[in-house]
């Protein structure tokens, strides 16, 4: 199918092309090589052109993901195409990689009303934010819960939203902590840390043995991954968000929560993290951590693959280790949920809908799955594949981390309104981080804007 | 637009004007134009000025609310910090700006050697594109890296993160965007300085009158037109201010236009008072370019 869509475009630049020939060449020639492009541009450029409608009885529908900077999407893609060929017709569009952007976007097409796209691949945090709207179908009956106990419990619950379940787990990811095994040892720890306590000891520990710059880096900006580590700590200390039973009452203003936050202040507070980590972001903490000037660093799953190439890291590979993220007082390590799912559009009609479904199932059966972590490194959202060692050597990092770590993921709270509750959390969890206010007052704040947030919201969709 | 009624008036009315064939001809040609005008650019804002008394989220217009959104406008605190930071950062910028780019226009409209290469060396940081200069130097201000940040605090003249502070941050911005459009200003006021005839100056000369009086009263008043226009772009480009804030602080420091981005962007609810945000920075910059034309005298034709 990917060979039909550059067609397309080969056909349109043609057509450019001939454009400016046409100005040099006599009227002849230009009109022999203008009827040979038009008919190149036919026959390319037709089938091509096709795609987007959704189902127009053929089987063939649309796909939208952002562009897979890993390059294995497509060829899952053709592979679908093939094994269905004459029956279904999938055209990957390619999204922007941004996922603010692409949500954006998406949003913007549902408005209108838009059924050009029929399956879409989207972020945990999306599917009560399109659900409440009617945007996306509703696949209780065709996901029933006696399938649903295959796949890792965090990603299933993400698509959940008021009872019913919108989309099916693709791939996912998970905060962990990565850790420089050489350093522990030399310092005479043998075992990575299992509570935030016993982090910030190791990290004084090790920084005054080897002068190391940092304890522990983390992403403590006032941005999307600003409010996931927060909540790590939040959750991890026994804190929520929403109430579980009850997603319109606003929990966070909690003792536990506050417990949260302080743990995640004290990291500046002790000296284990510079108090610049409340501007720090991925970009911000992975290069501190792979030039050796960190003892500890928060990251996600795919900066293991980074660690080790000489041309962004200082370190080794070896040197690396990797653990489950602390665990809080009571005695529970969680991580903040990440990963993308695929939903369909409500708009799109019933036969296009009916082949998603199909494709869907095709991307997230075992054989897809364990694909896409061997050619794109992507955690697969199946319990059973981490039974394979295959799956395991393909994506080392869960292996060190140990799949428990996946089970223990969570995700962020589950609203219609999540981009404006993130905002807001973006925003107090920075303030408590910073020093600016202490975690009670920035709870407290909170839980006065998420509590009107929810109130408007309420006005607004009813 | 704005202007061709005001002629028409003077000329002895519309009727007129249309018995004179060529003029009609003129007027049968500009049309078109002034339909894509009006679809482009005055459709739209009618629409968020329409938009702005309902209230409306990005699905549905609703009931017409009056001006409960500019009242909830004017309540919410992030709007009042981003209108607070806005006005500061556009007084202040455009005053550095101005003050800067009239001197450096003064020293370059010297004839010395190599007076070509200046003028196009001291364009490069206007030849930038926002963006990049912001992340550029978020990394100059960032602590890890950052070679203002490690100076400052070597110096001790700032023992904090640069990045974690709205002050600092604020501070930040105003200094980054006088490096980054003095050239423009300087630019705009020697095209302006290079319309003054030497005459003058040799007649002051030769009447006794002393540097300061030359340049108070002949060079200033005569550059006044060029400086309006400077100053005016901007001040309104200043008071729309919203990529080098973004890019720099990322997303911390808030302006009139972040406050809008947020709204009818990211946000789900806040398009309604994101969208009167809009409209208002509309109004205001209108307010403002009308200021500096009637107020100042500005001249806006080169008729008369």
């Amino acid at each position: 199918m990917m060979r039909k869509v550059s067609g397309s475009k080969r056909g349109a630049s043609r057509q450019n092309s001939l454009a400016v020939v046409r100005r040099r060449l006599t009227r002849r020639s230009f009109l022999k090589l203008g009827g040979a492009g038009l008919a190149g541009a036919a026959l390319l450029g037709v089938p091509g052109c096709s795609g987007g409608g959704g189902g127009n009885g053929n089987g063939e529908f649309t796909f939208a993901m952002g562009q897979d900077t890993t390059g294995a999407l497509p060829g899952l893609v053709e592979r679908f195409n093939q094994q269905y060929e004459g029956q279904y017709v999938c055209n990957y569009r390619e999204m922007p990689t941004d996922t603010g952007q692409y949500f954006d976007q998406l949003r913007t097409e549902f408005q209108a009303g838009g059924g050009d796209i029929d399956v879409i691949g989207g972020d945990v945090i999306w599917p009560a934010q399109f659900a409440a709207f009617g945007f996306l179908v509703d696949l209780s009956d065709r996901f029933p819960e006696s399938e649903r106990g295959s796949f890792l419990p965090g990603p299933v619950d993400s698509n959940i939203y008021e009872g019913a379940i919108y989309g099916l787990p693709w791939y996912t990811d998970a905060g962990l902590l990565y850790y420089r095994q050489d350093l522990l040892e030399q310092s005479g720890f043998s075992e990575p840390p299992q509570t935030w306590e016993e982090l910030k000891e190791q990290a004084q520990k090790v920084v005054q043995d080897s002068g190391t710059e940092n304890g522990f880096v983390f992403q403590g900006a006032d941005y999307e991954g600003g409010v996931v580590n927060a909540l790590e700590y939040v959750y991890s200390h026994g804190g929520r968000v929403l109430d579980e039973n009850d997603p319109n009452t606003v929990v966070v203003d909690s003792p536990e929560a506050a417990a949260g936050l302080q743990t995640e202040r004290s990291m500046i507070e002790d000296g284990v993290s510079p108090q610049s980590v409340a501007t720090y972001t991925e970009t911000e903490c992975e290069p501190i951590f792979l030039r050796g000037e960190s003892v500890f660093l928060r990251a996600w799953p795919q900066t293991y693959s980074i660690a080790g190439n000489p041309q962004d890291s200082v370190i080794e590979q070896a040197q690396v280790g990797v653990a489950p993220l602390p665990a809080g007082p009571g005695g529970q390590s969680v991580s903040g949920l990440g990963g993308w799912n695929l939903f369909i559009n409500a708009a799109s009609d019933p036969e296009a809908q009916e082949a998603g479904y199909e494709f869907i199932r095709f991307l997230t059966s075992s054989e897809q799955q364990r694909a896409y972590a061997q050619e794109g490194s992507r955690l697969p959202t199946l319990q059973e594949l981490y039974e394979e060692q295959e799956v395991l050597d393909a994506v080392p990092v869960i292996e060190l981390a140990g799949e428990q770590t996946l089970q223990n993921a969570e995700p962020r709270p589950v609203s219609p309104f999540y981009s404006d509750m993130s905002l807001r959390m973006g925003e107090q969890f920075n303030a408590s981080l910073n020093g600016e206010l202490s975690p009670e007052e920035a709870l407290q704040t909170l839980q006065e804007e998420l509590e009107q947030i929810i109130e408007q919201g309420q006005n607004t969709v009813a | 637009m704005t202007t061709t009624p005001v002629k028409q008036k003077k000329r002895g009315g519309l009727r007129e004007e249309f018995r004179n064939p060529e003029r009609r001809t003129a007027y049968y040609m500009i049309l078109p134009a002034l339909f894509i005008i009006l679809v482009v650019a005055f459709y739209p804002i009618a629409y968020s000025l329409y938009l702005s008394f309902h209230q409306a989220n990005i699905n549905v217009v609703g009931n017409f609310v009056g001006f409960q959104n500019y009242v909830l406008m004017f309540q919410n605190t992030e709007f009042l910090e981003g209108l607070r930071n806005t006005l500061i950062f556009t007084v202040v910028s455009v005053f550095f700006e101005f003050v800067i780019g009239l001197a450096i226009a003064l020293a370059i409209n010297q004839a010395f050697r190599g007076r070509g290469l200046v003028r196009a060396a001291i364009l490069v940081p206007w030849a930038f594109p926002t963006v990049i200069s912001a992340v550029m130097w978020r990394l100059m201000f960032q602590d890890q890296v950052g070679i203002i940040q490690y100076a400052a605090s070597t110096l001790g003249i700032i023992s904090d993160p640069i990045l974690s502070s709205q002050t600092l941050l604020l501070i930040g911005a105003i200094l980054v965007d006088t490096w980054k459009t003095t050239p423009f200003m300087a630019l705009l006021i020697l095209a302006g300085l290079q319309t003054i005839p030497g005459e003058v100056y040799e007649a002051a000369r030769v009447d006794g009158a002393s540097v300061w009086q030359r340049f108070f009263r002949i060079t200033l008043p005569l550059l006044k037109p060029a400086i309006l226009v400077a100053v005016l772009f901007r001040t309104l480009d200043a008071y729309r201010i919203y990529d080098l804030f973004w890019a720099m602080s990322n997303r911390e420091l808030e302006s009139l236009s972040t406050f809008v981005y947020k709204g009818v962007r990211i946000s789900q609810l806040n398009f309604a008072v994101g969208n009167a945000a809009s409209v208002f920075i509309f109004i205001t910059a209108f307010l403002i370019a009308i200021f500096f034309i009637k107020g100042l005298g500005m001249q806006t034709s080169t008729e008369e």
